[in-house]
Formats: structure tokens, C-alpha cells, sequence
């Protein structure tokens, strides 16, 4: 059998990278790992334009939002829950803190209108700024334009706000230390850094592209899985597969276990950009190696599964009280151990109750679960957690591997040196947390 | 009663530029300092019989060479000596030492990696190249991307074009230095965590920032800066201590005509229909100006020396913002002899330059935590230099005065500072020197120890901040002190910014200074 | 051995770090001790550096009728210098080019040394005949070394057990340092405060202890030629070979050099009974010279510029440079003379260069001077600047 092209990786992007190259008429193979498709919830902002050109709307996706978006733990006992409707919110913060609740809506609408630039930003090819193509440089003015008109005050704060820790954008605004560890939790997601850390202010605003104003919580959905009853593309599961390259070409895969080697003139990976491209180092040149080696993609997250009878009230439960718990939690990272305190998350969709622990460095991991038990008052063997040793993105989120730095320095547009060998996952740009984004820019590069 | 063509308050070092310039363009020109002596943060006393000590600040960086020759400084006394090298004590015995000489620095990093030797030449390219892209920013008043003021516009393009002529690999590299953490940076390059921890503890000088924290990386320029203006070397000191620059460039601005009056604190700047027209002294003279220079930090700039009515909401809310967080102290030594370190027994040329107290790159982010919480650290980086060894008239024949930079101890420490905890501050260093250096403690005649807040008291810097607000991304450029404001002029007419909380700030460049007179004489100088 | 060694060698020898050596006049000194000349620089204007400046020729001219020989031989008044004077003075051939420059001491009323750059014991003989003089060559005999910088006048009156406050600049005063028999003069090649001892070369090595240990907690510092080359540009200080040649060794008429051409018109007395080439520079001197030895500023912002042009910060010479280079005028067309010695100051920050320029280019004028920007000849801008470029209060204070 001879396919056109080959997605490693059956994961959101992968495989809408698989349907939109199917959608062109091409013969598309997706390879793998996993046997069978990950029942976790996908965790982010579905692109209106992936949900239409797929058509996934009467395919079985189902995107959660709950309402309220979040519940954290108030100190003296009660819980802060948030809305969607901006009024019951100020109502609820206003009994923690009248001057907080004062300051909310028009914090909404500014992160709104920030979250709104780099929605725009997102869902096409990052800016190329060495260009001297006039259609490039014509798509950059226009962005500067787009920027500019938005008026003044929206220049500043993105100059002043995206290099900012969360720390520093929250404590401008609010007094509130439960209000601000569950927005600075959004701020240090998946982010080997603190809430004090600079460019934290960013990865808030990225995590906020997509929601609704006022909820700093991305949505929930089975992308994945509907995706992958979608018809037009081969799945191969329980594969591990490997690009094959000869003289700085891409020709196919070979599979791991089975030595399998299936041709194709095309290569899509969606599989973290160092593992993609590290076995090929002898194709490639040694800087570009250099900066593949140079990602930073360092797992701080343990995700798992709660067992709770019956399933809790909550939808979304925060457990992260101040921003010092916070930058504490992430102390302990810094020297390579498990967060004493750490930041915990649970995620309540479709009856699977879901957990997001942080921060969890790679290394040994004793007495974890024990400690998240114990924050969540349940009993340890009702926590399952699996640490991840790299980064869940693929490369952090981090100022530096953003937009044409993005999986590395120069090579944002989805190719590699490697000719026919492309790039789909949320190592690329614009990164983790919008499943199908970058695996839709990756196929309009392809095609 | 006389009008001064421009009256500058602050005689610190970059009020004092400001005046030599404004009076070297024949205007007339009267600087206002509220101690008694000028200078600011760079001042030399004698605290102690025939020690003297540069009692904030310790080493000249970037003094800018063109004011050096612009205002004929050496001739007013001013030598900046090189600082020759840094040697860094490990916990585990060794040392690792950066000399003046390339070759013998490359011989001692092999010794401790082989790769980073090599790595270290490459790394020193790129850097001189990324100061060389850098140099032209910092020496250009910021254009405003917010105006479509036509100036502004064309400052833009010419950005836009200066950063597309860099190309690829430099442009990259400059993403990630305004960005990344020194640590994460320097993790690209090295492998030798000492080196590491050494270069990265320059890059949080001044800052409330540790190692890993990104936004450190771009400081790590800065030693590569002086190699462009015929300094070779990036830092230095100045012959009788910073004190002396100061009174060099306060000699050279008397040269050009201007007067310099001490112990004349200014209490308020007069507004007249939304026009500066002179100021008022604390001890209730009016004096009138054509225009009126502020060289304090913007905090009191704008909010002490005006009334709030006189300025913008929005702008006030903006400096309110204006970050400062001062989070480092001086302990000023006089000794008896030179300590020996136990690295590196002996008393000799390690002496001439710099001891950095960065062991790992741990070692440095445990300091910052403990900040992080409001302490002082326990055991604090530190940069240790011997200013008697450079210029043998800093302290008696034989004897030796000792500079120690300390970093961490916040401005607002937990419980607020109180003589003990200075002093419970100055113990924690010295045991720290101590403990790498025994012996050391025995040699000590006198101590000073300054906190962010004796800092802030004595030279009014607002929360003893050495730089006069942070030097942080979200705070430089046009963002430097305010947006649409970091042009040295300010809301009110006729008066005008030129501390080094304005662009490009910090250290004792002078920078602010000059781009501040240059922009004052090109809007008519007040005459 | 070929090249010989100085009477300091014992001690300067362990110390060069670098074996960086320079030839003077047959011998060897150091360039610089350590590997970057930095620190010597740097100590001549900060506290002390010490030179070994044995090689110079020294010649003890005795008797009678000694001042008289002296005031045939050189252009300055010797016969009105008292005891304890010291001259610096050049001497001309009969034509009025400069031959030579160095200095006389006054060591007593029939006493004179002479220092100078070339030897010079057959000129004496030449212009002795008939004179009761005695010239002895004592170059070998006598040893010298140079403390110079703010600092040395301190050290040197802890080593000699003496005030020397009232030693004026360029006089001399006989004086023990710890028992050894010198002579203090207050000269050197620096244009800052400084000495110069001279002592019979058996002593050198005590003499050369006794200045380091006494000098150490004042930071003296020895130092080498590479140091001295900055400091001297500096100062505005000619270099035989390098600034001028000596008439003597010029094979062409345009290779040679009158004093008032070199600025050392101030040296030529008019009050003196002939001299050799008196005659010659009395009529320049009313026709006014030619050519002026003048220093010139090379501009930073037109050096950036040169070097910004093919992506370059700007280069500077980490030593001072001795080679030719033509001097245009502001159009870059028409040449008017040449530089011979130019480097960067670390103390002033500035590009500087002495050179020859004709007469008539007054301080301030803009002049362009030649400069290779990666293998290609440029022209920077550049202003005339009066000498010396530094000169502290302190050389004469």
C-alpha cells in the first residue's frame, strides 16, 4: 500500500493535520504509539475554523463548559466559585474582597481584548520578521495595524503585561490571595516557572485565548476522540514510529518493534520536535541540532485520575490559595523535587474525574500521591497520577520559544531541514493548549 | 532675583551631566543637591580615620566614554582603572578565576570542562555581536509605538530596520537574552555550573530577580558592552571611589559655568498654567527657571516635587506602578590585612579584582528565595572587590578597605528594617566571607553596614533601588518610567526627567543624563 | 650572548610573565611584565610605575671648560643652568636638524651627565678639540630606573628617608636609599610626576629591592615599554626613530627635522655664544618652520561610522602604533603630512596621534587621517589638538 503521507501521532493535532491533508485528496497514514485513544479529557481553545472545515460539529464533540468555571477553597472555610456571567462573579468575589470585585469586570475586559490579539496571532503561520517577501511583509503590517487600532491603552499593556510575571500583573490588581492563586495557576500551567517568574503574565493570557470573557479556564472537549471517528484516514495504533531520511529527505517511517518500514513522500510528526528529529541528527546540520537540543520541554506536570463516589458537585476544583503556595510549589522544582505543597487541579468532565498535579519534576516521586490525597481529603488509593517527564507541550510555553522561536529559532513554518519532513504538534507554534491549531497551520503549510 | 536658564535638582551623577551639557551649550545653569556633598548613590566618605570608602555604589561599568571625552573628565581628575578578574571560591575547595588574559582563562576553564573552554569563545562571539545590535538602542531616545507622531513613526522603521539588518541567528539571540532566564540561557552554552552561577549573578545585580528567573539573560550583554567604546574591560573602578566621578563631572560642569549648591534640598517644583517656572527649597527660597531638570527617581519626581492636580490620572497610576523594590545592601570593610581565601591561599593578584560569592547556580536562586519571603538571605551573593588594591589611596599604607555587594536583603523586609536585623544582616555576610576566607573575621577594624532602607534614607532613592527602579523588561525602553513618557520631558511643560529611572537607566552610565540635555537643548534649552 | 642584559635583570627577568622583551640600544627590557600591558598603563597614572631605563647612553662630561662643550653641542643655555639643574635639550648638526635629544644634569659646577638616545661619545670628541674636558662613557657603570606616577614621590622620600617636597620638576638632588648612593632627578618619559634614580650599576639589585618593598603597599607597579609608548603619545613626547630621525641617519634632506619643527622651538636659546646649527634655526625661527609636530584627536563617532559600514564595532589598537600614516586634508584629497605614533587612551578614551603637519593647520582644524577598515584604506575625521593630550597639575606641582 502507498500513501501520500504519514502523521505520526493520533492526538488532536495530528490527527487534523491527517484530515485536512485526506480533505486535499491525499492518502494519509497515522501512526500511533498508544493502542488505544486516550479517554482524558482534551484540555483547550478548539478553533472555530477547525470545528467547520471538519465539520465536527455533528461528528460526536462534545465541549464542556461548565458553569461556575471554577471553585477554590476559601481559607476560612466556603468556597469562591466563578461564573460565566461576569455579575454573579463580582457578586461572589465581592464577599472576599469588595475592592477586588470593584476591579473585575474591567480586568475581564482588558485580558479579553489581550487574549483577542493572540487569538489572531494563533491561528495562522507566526510572523516571519526576516522576511523580505512583500506579501509577508504586508501580513506583518497588517497585524501592526490590526495592533495599532486597537488603541492605545491595548499597545501598552501588551508591551508592558507579556514579559510580566502573573505575580506582578495580579498584585496590580487585586488584593485577594485565593483570587489570585487560582488566576496564577493559570498563569504557571504547564510552565517550569513560578508566578513571580517573568513572561508568566504571557502563558495567562495564551491559556485565556479562546474562553469567554471572564473565564480564565480553558474549555474542556473529546476533540480527540471525535477526531478519530472521523472518517477519511488510516490509523495504525500501537506503533512507535520513526522518520526515515536519506540525503536530507524524508522517505517514510519504520515502525519500532516490527522494523515495518511503510514509504511516503511526505512526513507530518506531531511527536515532540527533539524526539522527532534527534535520531535524524546525522541529516542534520549541527546548529539546527544544537537548538533541537537546546528546547526546553521539562515536565513539571503529573496528571491522573481521581476515583470519587459519588462525583463531586464541583466541576473544576483549585486548590493553589495564594500566589506564595504557588511560588513555593515551584521552589522545590527548582532543586529537582516534587512540590512539598503542591498545586492541584480537578477536572470533573463527563463522569471521568481528572487531576492536574504540579509541580512534579522528572525523578522520583515518593509520597506524591500520598500528599495530593491529603490536600483533597481523600484516601491515597483513590489518586492515580502519572508523571510526565517532559513537557505535555512539547516545548514550554515560555517567551522565548513563542512564535517564529517556535520549536526552534527560524523554523516556526512547520518544515525542517529535512525536505518533506513537517512538523504538526503543539511543539510548533502557537504551542500547547489549542488542540488542532497547529496541526490545521501545519497543513496549510503542507498543502 | 536671578533666573536660571534651567535649574537641575539632584547632584547625583546624571543631574550633574545634565548640567555640565546644558552649561557647556552656554546656558545658564544651577544644580540644587539636598546632602551635603554631591554625588547621589556615588559618593566616597571617610567613615573611618584614613579609610574611605564608595559608600554605595562600587564599580563603574559603563561610564560613557563620549561623556568622558565630551566633558574632558581626566582632566577633572576622573582615571576609571580596569577590574582584572573574578575568582569565584567553590564550596567543595576550589575556585574557578576569569583573568585578564584570554588564554589563561580559557586554560582554567578547561580545567574544570574541556567543552565549556571552547563553548566559551563561540559564546563570547555571539555576545559582542549582540552588544554591538544593542549599543544603537540604548543610545537612541525611544520612539513611542503608541504615537503616529511622524517622529515617532520614522524612530519605528528605523527599529524595525536595525533589527531585520541583525539577521537570523543574532536576531534569535536577542529574543532569547530579552526573554530567558540567565541560567536557562547560559544552560544553552555551558555545562560547568560555577561558570554558570558566576555569569548569572551579574545578571541579577540590582534586581528582585533570581538565576532562573527570565528576563536576567539580557544583563549578561552588558559585559560585553564595554569592549565596543575602547574599555576592553567591563567593569571598573574609578580612582578615589565613585565619589570621584561624580565630583569630576561636577568640576567639569563648574568649568562650563554651571553652580552647584549643596545642602539645598528642593521641596516643590512651581507650576505655572501647567508651565514649570522654577522651584521652591525646603528652607522656603524661590528660585525661577526657564526650565527645570528632575534627576530624582520618578517616583519623587512626580509625585513628591509635583502636586497630583499638575499631572494626568493615568500617568500618575502609571509611576504609582513603577516598580522599584530595591534588594541590595553594602558591607563597607576597613581591615588590617588582606583576607586569605582558602581556594586560594595567599595574599596576591586574585586580590586586584573581583570575588564572587556565586558557588552554584543553587546557591544564588536559595539567596533569592529567601528574599522571595521577605528575608535577607542567609547566605547571600556576593561581589567582593578591594578598592585599596586598585588604588592604594582608598586606605592607609599597608592597609586595605573591602567592598562587599550584597544581594539579597528587600527593601521591605518582614517586621521592616530595625538596627538589629541590620546588624543580624551584616553578621550574615561576614560569617558567609568567613566561612571561605577563615581568619577573616580577626582582621576587621570597622564595619558599615547599609540596607535598601539606609539606602533610600541618605540618598533618597526610593526604595534604595539602586538603579532607581528596576530594571526589568515591562520598565525599559519607551515603557522607562511611563508610557508615552520616556521621552525626558514629562506632563508639565519646561520640566524635564534625567535620572536613571529614564531611558536606558541604570548603573552610573550617565546615559539618561546626556540623552536628557540633548533633549532639553534641542526644545530651546529654556533660554 | 648578543643582546646584553641590564644590571636590573636579576630581578626583572623571574617577572616577565609573558618573555616579552623589546631591543634598546643593544639590550633587552621588557615590553611589558605581564601578559597584558594594562596594569603598567594603568599605574603610571594611578600610582607608580616602575621602568628600568638602564640602556639609555650616559656620558659624564667633566672639567673646566665642560659647560662650554655642552653649550656647542646642544641648543639650550647650559652655561646658565645651576647646580642641580636638569636639561632637556636636543642638539643640531650644523645645518639646524636635529641630531639627537636627551638630557644634562647639573651634577656640579664642572659635572655634567648627559643622557641620549643614540651614542653619542665620538660627537663630543668631534666638538671638544681644544677644550679642557674629559668625556667618560658611563653607560655601562650606571644603572637608571624611572618611578613614575602620583604615587612615586611618596615612595621615594619613605626610601631615601627624605622630604623631597621641594625637589622641583626637572632638578636633581643626590640622596642614600638604604645606604646605596643615588642620584634623584625629577624627569621621565611620562608627562606625569615622577623620578628617575641613577645608581652605580653594582647597586642595582639592592637599590631595585629597596623601591619594591618600600613601594608595594603604595601600589608600585614594574613596568614595561608598551606601557611607557601609551604614556609618552600621552604626554606629546618625541621618539627618536619613530617621531623624527636623526639627522645623522637621514639619507634624503626631507628625512630630517629641525627642533622648531618638532616643537621644541621653547629648547632653542637665542641668548647663548654659537652653537652648532645656530645660525640655521635662527633664520627658521624668523622665517617661521615649515612644519609643525602637533597631535592630533581621531573623531570616535567618524571611527564608529568606518567600522559600522562593513558591520563592525570599532577596532582599536591595544598598543601604541609607530608607522607612518598620511594626514589629508578635509576633502580627503590633498595630502598634508603624516602621523608617526598614534594609539588608544585608556585614560582620555580617545584616538590620538602625534604627527607633522605644515605649520599653517592651526588647533581645531579638521584634518582626515588614514585608517585600514578590514583590508581596505579609509579616511577618518580627525581634529588638530594641541600637546600634550594629558598633563596633570601633579608633573609640576
Amino acid at each position: 500500500m502507498k500513501y501520500d503521507a504519514i502523521v505520526i501521532g493520533a492526538g488532536a493535532n495530528g490527527l487534523v493535520t491527517a484530515h485536512y491533508l485526506a480533505r486535499a485528496g491525499k492518502r494519509v497514514l497515522v501512526v500511533e504509539q498508544h493502542p488505544s485513544a486516550d479517554p482524558s479529557a482534551d484540555v483547550g481553545w478548539i478553533p472555530a475554523a477547525v470545528m467547520r472545515d471538519l465539520r465536527l460539529a455533528g461528528s460526536g464533540l462534545r465541549i464542556d463548559e461548565p458553569d461556575p468555571w471554577i471553585t477554590a477553597p476559601l481559607p476560612a472555610g466556603g468556597t469562591l466559585e466563578l461564573s460565566r456571567d461576569i455579575a454573579r462573579s463580582t457578586e461572589a468575589i465581592r464577599r472576599i474582597s469588595p475592592a477586588d470585585a470593584g476591579k473585575w469586570p474591567e480586568f475581564c475586559r482588558r485580558m479579553r481584548s489581550l487574549a483577542g490579539v493572540l487569538e489572531r496571532l494563533y491561528l495562522v503561520p507566526p510572523p516571519d520578521i526576516e522576511s523580505n517577501d512583500v506579501r509577508e511583509l504586508t501580513r506583518i503590517a497588517g497585524l501592526g495595524l490590526y495592533v495599532r487600532r486597537l488603541g492605545k491603552q491595548t499597545v501598552i499593556d501588551l508591551a508592558r503585561i507579556l514579559p510580566m510575571s502573573i505575580a506582578e500583573l495580579l498584585d496590580d490588581w487585586f488584593e485577594s490571595d485565593v483570587l489570585k492563586g487560582l488566576l496564577g495557576a493559570l498563569g504557571v500551567w504547564h510552565l517550569k516557572q513560578g508566578p513571580r517568574s517573568g513572561g508568566t503574565a504571557f502563558n495567562f493570557l495564551h491559556h485565556h485565548a479562546g474562553s469567554p470573557i471572564g473565564v480564565f479556564r480553558p474549555a474542556r472537549s473529546n476533540i480527540t476522540q471525535a477526531l478519530s471517528k472521523l472518517p477519511g484516514v488510516e490509523v495504525r495504533r500501537g506503533a512507535r514510529a520513526m522518520v526515515l531520511a536519506r540525503n536530507g529527505t524524508a522517505t517514510g517511517v519504520v515502525l519500532e518493534k516490527s522494523g515495518e518500514t511503510i514509504e511516503a513522500p511526505l512526513v507530518a510528526s506531531s511527536a515532540p520536535p527533539r524526539a522527532t528529529l534527534q535520531p535524524l541528527a546525522i541529516e542534520l546540520y549541527p546548529d539546527f541540532a544544537r537548538a533541537v537540543g537546546n528546547i526546553k520541554a521539562r515536565g513539571v506536570v503529573a496528571r491522573g485520575t481521581l476515583t470519587l463516589e459519588p462525583p463531586p458537585a464541583y466541576s473544576t476544583l483549585c486548590i493553589a490559595p495564594s500566589l506564595d503556595y504557588l511560588e513555593r510549589a515551584y521552589d522545590d522544582a527548582k532543586y529537582g523535587k516534587d512540590s512539598t505543597a503542591p498545586y492541584v487541579e480537578v477536572q470533573r468532565t463527563d463522569g471521568r474525574v481528572e487531576v492536574h498535579v504540579q509541580f512534579v519534576p522528572p525523578g522520583t516521586h515518593g509520597g506524591l500521591a500520598e500528599r495530593v490525597a491529603q490536600i483533597l481529603n481523600v484516601r491515597p488509593n483513590q489518586v492515580e497520577l502519572q508523571p510526565a517527564e517532559e513537557s505535555l507541550y512539547h516545548g514550554e510555553l515560555t517567551l522565548d520559544q513563542i512564535l517564529f522561536m517556535r520549536p526552534v529559532p527560524g523554523w516556526s513554518r512547520y518544515r525542517t531541514p529535512i525536505e518533506g519532513l513537517y512538523l504538526c504538534g503543539s511543539g510548533t507554534h502557537p504551542g500547547g493548549g489549542i488542540p488542532g491549531a497547529a496541526g490545521r497551520n501545519a497543513a496549510r503549510e503542507i498543502l | 532675583m536671578k533666573r536660571y536658564d534651567a535649574i537641575v535638582i539632584g547632584g547625583g551623577h546624571n543631574g550633574l551631566v545634565t548640567a555640565a551639557y546644558l552649561a557647556r551649550a552656554k546656558k545658564s545653569v544651577l544644580v540644587l543637591e539636598r546632602r551635603p556633598r554631591v554625588g547621589g548613590a556615588a559618593v566616597t566618605e571617610e567613615i573611618f580615620p584614613g579609610f574611605k570608602f564608595t559608600m554605595f555604589s562600587y564599580v563603574v561599568s559603563l561610564l560613557r566614554p563620549e561623556i568622558i571625552r565630551d566633558l574632558d573628565l581626566p582632566r577633572h581628575g576622573l582615571h576609571i582603572l580596569p577590574l582584572e578578574s573574578t575568582v569565584t571560591p567553590m564550596e567543595n575547595g576550589d575556585y574557578l578565576a576569569a583573568w585578564g588574559d584570554h588564554d589563561e582563562t580559557r586554560r582554567e576553564l578547561y580545567r574544570h570542562s574541556p567543552r565549556d573552554a571552547e563553548a566559551y569563545d563561540e559564546y563570547g562571539r555571539l555576545m559582542h555581536f549582540m552588544a554591538q545590535a544593542v549599543k544603537p538602542i540604548l543610545g537612541m531616545v525611544p520612539p513611542d509605538p503608541t504615537s503616529f507622531a511622524p517622529g515617532d513613526l520614522a524612530g519605528l522603521l528605523k527599529l524595525g530596520k536595525h533589527f531585520r539588518a541583525l539577521g537570523g541567528e543574532r536576531l534569535h539571540a536577542l529574543v532569547k537574552l530579552m526573554t530567558m532566564s540567565s541560567a536557562d540561557f547560559l544552560d544553552e552554552w555551558f555545562e560547568t555550573d560555577v561558570l554558570k552561577a558566576t555569569k548569572s549573578a551579574s545578571g541579577i545585580i540590582g534586581t528582585f530577580l533570581g538565576p532562573r528567573s527570565p528576563g536576567t539573560a539580557y544583563v549578561l550583554l552588558h559585559h560585553y558592552m564595554g569592549e565596543l567604546d575602547g574599555v576592553f574591560r567591563a567593569w571598573g573602578f574609578a580612582k578615589g571611589g565613585t565619589g570621584a566621578v561624580s565630583e569630576a563631572i561636577a568640576s567639569a560642569a563648574r568649568s562650563f559655568g554651571a553652580e552647584i549648591r549643596c545642602d539645598a534640598g528642593v521641596s516643590k517644583v512651581l507650576v505655572r498654567n501647567g508651565r514649570a517656572t522654577g522651584v521652591v527649597l525646603e528652607n522656603g527660597d524661590e528660585l525661577s527657571a526657564g526650565i527645570v531638570v528632575s534627576s530624582l527617581d520618578p517616583r519623587r519626581t512626580f509625585l513628591q516635587l509635583l502636586a497630583s492636580n499638575e499631572l494626568p490620572a493615568e500617568f500618575v497610576a502609571d509611576i504609582k506602578r513603577f516598580k522599584f523594590r530595591g534588594s541590595s545592601g553594602k558591607v563597607n570593610l576597613a581591615l588590617d590585612s588582606l583576607p586569605s581565601f582558602s581556594c586560594m591561599p595567599g595574599i596576591g593578584r586574585q586580590h586586584r579584582g573581583a570575588f564572587s560569592i556565586s558557588p552554584s547556580l543553587d546557591y544564588v536562586e536559595r539567596a533569592y528565595d529567601d528574599a522571595k519571603y521577605g528575608e535577607f538571605s542567609r547566605r547571600p551573593y556576593m561581589d567582593i572587590v578591594f578598592p585599596s588594591m586598585i588604588d592604594p589611596g582608598m586606605a592607609p599604607p599597608g592597609k586595605h578597605v573591602m567592598s562587599i555587594f550584597v544581594q539579597y536583603a528587600p527593601y521591605n523586609l518582614n517586621g521592616g528594617w530595625t538596627d538589629a536585623k541590620r546588624e543580624a544582616f551584616g553578621d550574615a555576610v561576614v560569617n558567609t566571607v568567613e566561612s571561605f576566607a577563615p581568619g577573616f573575621k580577626s582582621k576587621i577594624l570597622h564595619r558599615q553596614v547599609i540596607t535598601p532602607l539606609d539606602i533610600e534614607r541618605i540618598t533618597g532613592l526610593s526604595e534604595g533601588n539602586i538603579f532607581a527602579g528596576e530594571l526589568a523588561l515591562h520598565q525599559l525602553f519607551f515603557l522607562r518610567p511611563a508610557p508615552g513618557w520616556a521621552k525626558f520631558a514629562t506632563p508639565v511643560r519646561g520640566f524635564y526627567q534625567a535620572g536613571s529611572g529614564t531611558h536606558p537607566g541604570g548603573g552610573i552610565m550617565g546615559a539618561s543624563g546626556r540623552l536628557a540635555a540633548m533633549r532639553i537643548l534641542k526644545d530651546g534649552g529654556g533660554a | 650572548m648578543s643582546l646584553r642584559t641590564t644590571p636590573f635583570h636579576p630581578r626583572t627577568g623571574p617577572l616577565s610573565e609573558g618573555q616579552a622583551w623589546r631591543r634598546w640600544a643593544g639590550y633587552v627590557v621588557a615590553s611589558a611584565y605581564e601578559l597584558s600591558h594594562d596594569r603598567e598603563y594603568h599605574a603610571i597614572r594611578n600610582s607608580a610605575a616602575l621602568f628600568d631605563v638602564s640602556p639609555l647612553y650616559k656620558y659624564l662630561v667633566t672639567g673646566r671648560d665642560a659647560a662650554r662643550l655642552l653649550d656647542h653641542v646642544v641648543t639650550r643655555n647650559v652655561g646658565k643652568a645651576k647646580v642641580g639643574q636638569v636639561l632637556y635639550t636636543p642638539w643640531c648638526d650644523n645645518e639646524g636638524k636635529q641630531i639627537d635629544d636627551g638630557t644634562i644634569s647639573v651634577l656640579g659646577e664642572q659635572t655634567f651627565r648627559m643622557t641620549s638616545a643614540d651614542p653619542t661619545l665620538r660627537w663630543l670628541h668631534l666638538n671638544s678639540s681644544g677644550l679642557d674636558v674629559t668625556i667618560q662613557d658611563v653607560s655601562e657603570t650606571t644603572a637608571a630606573v624611572s618611578l613614575q606616577g602620583p604615587s612615586s614621590r611618596e615612595i621615594l622620600q619613605l626610601a631615601a628617608e627624605r622630604d623631597l617636597s621641594a625637589l622641583k620638576y626637572f632638578r636633581l638632588t643626590s640622596a642614600k636609599i638604604r645606604g646605596i648612593p643615588v642620584t634623584i632627578s625629577r624627569t621621565g618619559y611620562t608627562g606625569d610626576l615622577g623620578f628617575e634614580v641613577w645608581v652605580d650599576a653594582s647597586q642595582a639589585v639592592p637599590l631595585w629591592d629597596a623601591l619594591i618593598e618600600t613601594g608595594t603597599p603604595y601600589g608600585i607597579t614594574p613596568a614595561g615599554m608598551l606601557a611607557l609608548d601609551v604614556a609618552r603619545i600621552e604626554a606629546g613626547l618625541l621618539l627618536i626613530e619613530v617621531d623624527y630621525f636623526s639627522s645623522r641617519h637621514a639619507l634624503i634632506e626631507a628625512q630630517k627635522s629641525s627642533p622648531l619643527e618638532l616643537g621644541l622651538g621653547w629648547t632653542v636659546a637665542t641668548d647663548k655664544a654659537r652653537y652648532n646649527g645656530q645660525a640655521a634655526l635662527d633664520a627658521e625661527r624668523t622665517r617661521g618652520p615649515a612644519w609643525q609636530f602637533t597631535g592630533l584627536t581621531v573623531d570616535w563617532d567618524s571611527l564608529e561610522q568606518l567600522y559600522a559600514e562593513v558591520g563592525l564595532p570599532p577596532r582599536l589598537p591595544s598598543q601604541a602604533w609607530r608607522t607612518s600614516v598620511p594626514i589629508y586634508d578635509r576633502s580627503g584629497n590633498k595630502q598634508l603630512g603624516y602621523a608617526t605614533s598614534g594609539g588608544w587612551s585608556p585614560l582620555l578614551k580617545r584616538y590620538m596621534a602625534l604627527a607633522h603637519l605644515g605649520s599653517e593647520h592651526a588647533p581645531g582644524t579638521e584634518v582626515r587621517m588614514e585608517l585600514t577598515v578590514e583590508h581596505r584604506r579609509k579616511q577618518a575625521q580627525a581634529h588638530v589638538t594641541p600637546l600634550p593630550f594629558f598633563n596633570p597639575e601633579r608633573k609640576r606641582a
